[in-house]
């Protein structure tokens, strides 16, 4: 990681002297010169929708594209609007197959490297909002840069956090563990949904940057996962911004659930432990402001294969029950045990049960009782026995019907709390 | 006759209290050594045991499944507390065997010599043994959470497979290591390792030919139409 000082003046010999920049865009790109001109298009008429009279300045953090993105950046910006580069990754990187810091489920590398230097940037320039987008969207409008930096400019909002319009079950990683468990914790009804678009204000951007998650273990979770979360905690003004459809490019894809599980989980668990003092006092939700079009449910989504993830969840059972002896109480494993005899058809993961396995992985967590990595993915065959059991039990439904089912999950979450808190504080 | 008798006597007895005289110091020196060893064993296995407990060794040999491991093998105590244990013996053995080498028999002679030179070899050997133990537990529970969450149905003869070649592996280190019988410690891992390779070829190349084909079938067909088409995050 280029050290500050080095970053900054790099980026002023780009620039020049401009005097103040009030406004700071960030793109993170990897090989997105295809859709990168439509996205900076977009970006630059929804600024100019917001604050036509602000200073701009365009950064664009590359992991290393070899298809000409950056050519196509200054052809979509144009010399009016000044724009620097920074290539934040070396040519040697490559993410490990074992490792955990593999790669955002965005398909850009490295995603918290280029976050870095956007918030460096902004913290140096002094910067008023700052609106991080990724350069592989096809779905991008002028509407989503306005709704992620008006609440920031106008409502002095700290953070405008992604929502999406997703097809039915889309996103239940996020549904099922990441929404409630946050919600239930942090007191606020975030949907949790990562990647794409976020606005930031400069006093937030700053923060970012001095809390311990940029190296060691928490940097070995995506930055999608816990920005959002380190936001709520820390007691910033924060707003969900409604931006419809989200359809993008994906540079690299056959990203593993278990990897992808154990980044977005991990991250929570471990910010578990930062904020202990934050979460263990705060009881029941409240709402946070929504900007742009109100949120509804996605249409149909594609297929779901419920028969494999009941497999799933069935062969974790016979071959996993070692490991969850260790991880789970015993009357947690022994309502999962009876799981196992129910057919594929009938199967229900009931919600208290669902709650009560998620809190003990996170005492199991907290109290290191296996290995992190290995304690996050075996929770992958029981991520599966909740969702096909969310499936079965709604299919037949409209889509508010799985709202009405989070929702209800989500309140199972908040009402078991104490015994978390409980647990946590004296194991 | 008298005289010679009485010389002889004489003679005896001084010969065994000289002998009985240079004995007892050294028998002295004996029991001296043992209980210092009693006491520094002693004293090495609550130090140790205090140490381990500040460090959360336990909490870091279950997190690695040596304590599980040495459960599977009867032994139901803490792996600090073996490592006390084991600590106490080879302090108390140490001084015991000064003790031995202080009693100057010619049978023990160099013994004590002996075995400081063999001691790092030992040391060496039981560093390796723990490490190949955990190492084994740790790719066995890996390979086996991926197997598992890749659905693979052999999932736990892949992840046993996995535990006993490591452990096969740390074996024949630690018998190297130990000098016992090198040659044929290294020849018997080349020809298992070597033959059950073999075997698998032959056994796949010939006779498995076509439940490999199916097998590969399986899991390619599966993979093209049982994958999911929804996102997770």
């Amino acid at each position: 990681m280029t050290t500050t000082k080095t970053l900054f003046g790099e980026v002023r010999e780009q620039i020049g002297d401009r005097g103040k920049i009030e406004v700071l865009i960030g793109i993170p790109t990897f090989n997105n010169a295809k859709t990168v001109e439509p996205v900076l298009r977009a970006v630059k008429d929804g600024v100019n929708k917001v604050c036509p009279e602000a200073s701009v300045l365009v950064v664009n953090a590359d992991a290393g594209s070899q298809d000409g993105t950056q050519a196509a950046i200054k052809q979509a910006v144009g010399p009016d609007t000044p724009t620097a580069f920074v290539q934040h990754l070396a040519g040697d990187f490559f993410p490990g197959p074992i490792s955990l810091q593999a790669l955002s489920e965005s398909g850009v590398p490295g995603r918290e490297h280029a976050f870095r230097t956007f918030f460096t940037i902004a913290e140096e320039l002094e910067v008023k909002a700052c609106v991080v987008i990724d350069g592989n969207f096809r779905s991008l409008s002028s509407d989503w840069v306005e709704v992620l930096l008006r609440p920031v400019v106008e409502k002095a909002v700290d953070y405008v956090a992604p929502l999406f319009r997703r097809a039915r079950y889309e996103g239940s990683l996020t549904n099922c563990i990441i929404y409630p468990l946050n919600r239930a914790l942090y007191g606020k009804q975030m949907r949790y949904q990562s990647g794409g678009g976020y606005g930031f204000s400069g006093k937030l951007a700053s923060l970012y940057l001095t809390k311990n998650v940029w190296e060691g273990e928490a940097a070995r979770y995506g930055i999608d996962s816990w920005l959002t979360t380190v936001a709520v905690a820390e007691g910033c003004e924060v707003s969900q911004g409604f931006l419809g459809t989200k359809i993008h490019d994906t540079t690299l894809t056959g990203i593993e659930l278990s990897i992808l599980l154990a980044q977005a989980v991990g991250a929570l668990f471990h910010l578990m432990e930062a904020y202990q003092e934050v979460w263990e006092g705060r009881t029941g939700s409240s709402p946070v402001p929504q900007f742009g079009p109100p949120y509804e449910p996605g249409p149909e989504g594609g297929a779901v294969n419920v028969e494999r993830m009941v497999r799933g969840f069935q062969q974790g059972l016979r071959d996993l029950l070692p490991i969850w002896e260790i991880i789970l109480a015993p009357e947690t494993l022994a309502g999962i045990l009876a799981l196992g005899l129910l057919e594929a058809e009938e199967f229900r993961f009931p919600e208290a049960l669902w709650v009560q396995t998620i809190f003990d992985f996170a005492l199991a967590y907290h109290e290191k009782a296996l290995h992190r990595e290995h304690l996050l993915k075996s929770l992958t065959p029981l991520y599966l026995g909740q969702t096909a059991s969310l499936v079965l039990g709604t299919r037949e439904g409209s889509p508010e019907d799985v709202e009405r089912a989070i929702e209800t999950l989500c309140r199972k979450f908040e009402s078991m709390k104490p015994f978390l808190t409980q647990r946590w504080r004296f194991p | 006759m008298s005289t010679l008798w009485q010389e002889a006597v004489i003679e005896a007895f001084r010969e065994t209290t000289v002998r009985i005289a240079h004995l007892l110091p050294k028998l002295l020196a004996l029991f001296t050594f043992l209980a210092l060893g009693l006491a520094a064993g002693w004293l090495m296995k609550v130090l140790l045991l205090r140490l381990l407990k500040a460090f959360r060794f336990d909490a870091l040999c279950e997190r690695f499944g040596l304590g599980s491991s040495l459960a599977k093998t009867g032994m139901h105590q803490s792996p600090s507390h073996l490592i006390g244990r084991l600590s106490f013996w080879l302090v108390f053995l140490l001084f015991a065997f000064m003790g031995i080498d202080a009693l100057d028999l010619t049978a023990t002679t160099n013994m004590m010599s002996s075995i400081i030179d063999f001691l790092p070899h030992t040391i060496a050997a039981v560093v390796l043994l723990l490490f190949g133990v955990l190492l084994a537990n740790f790719m066995a529970e890996a390979a086996l959470i991926a197997t598992v969450n890749a659905q693979i149905e052999e999932a736990r003869i892949i992840a046993s497979f996995i535990r006993w070649g490591v452990l096969l592996f740390t074996a024949a280190m630690v018998l190297t290591q130990l000098g016992i019988a090198k040659e044929i410690v290294v020849a018997a891992f080349s020809i298992m390792f070597g033959g059950v390779m073999l075997a698998l070829a032959i056994g796949i190349g010939l006779g498995g030919q076509s439940i490999a084909k199916d097998f590969l079938e399986q899991r390619l067909r599966r993979k093209k139409f049982e994958r999911d088409e929804m996102s997770h995050i």
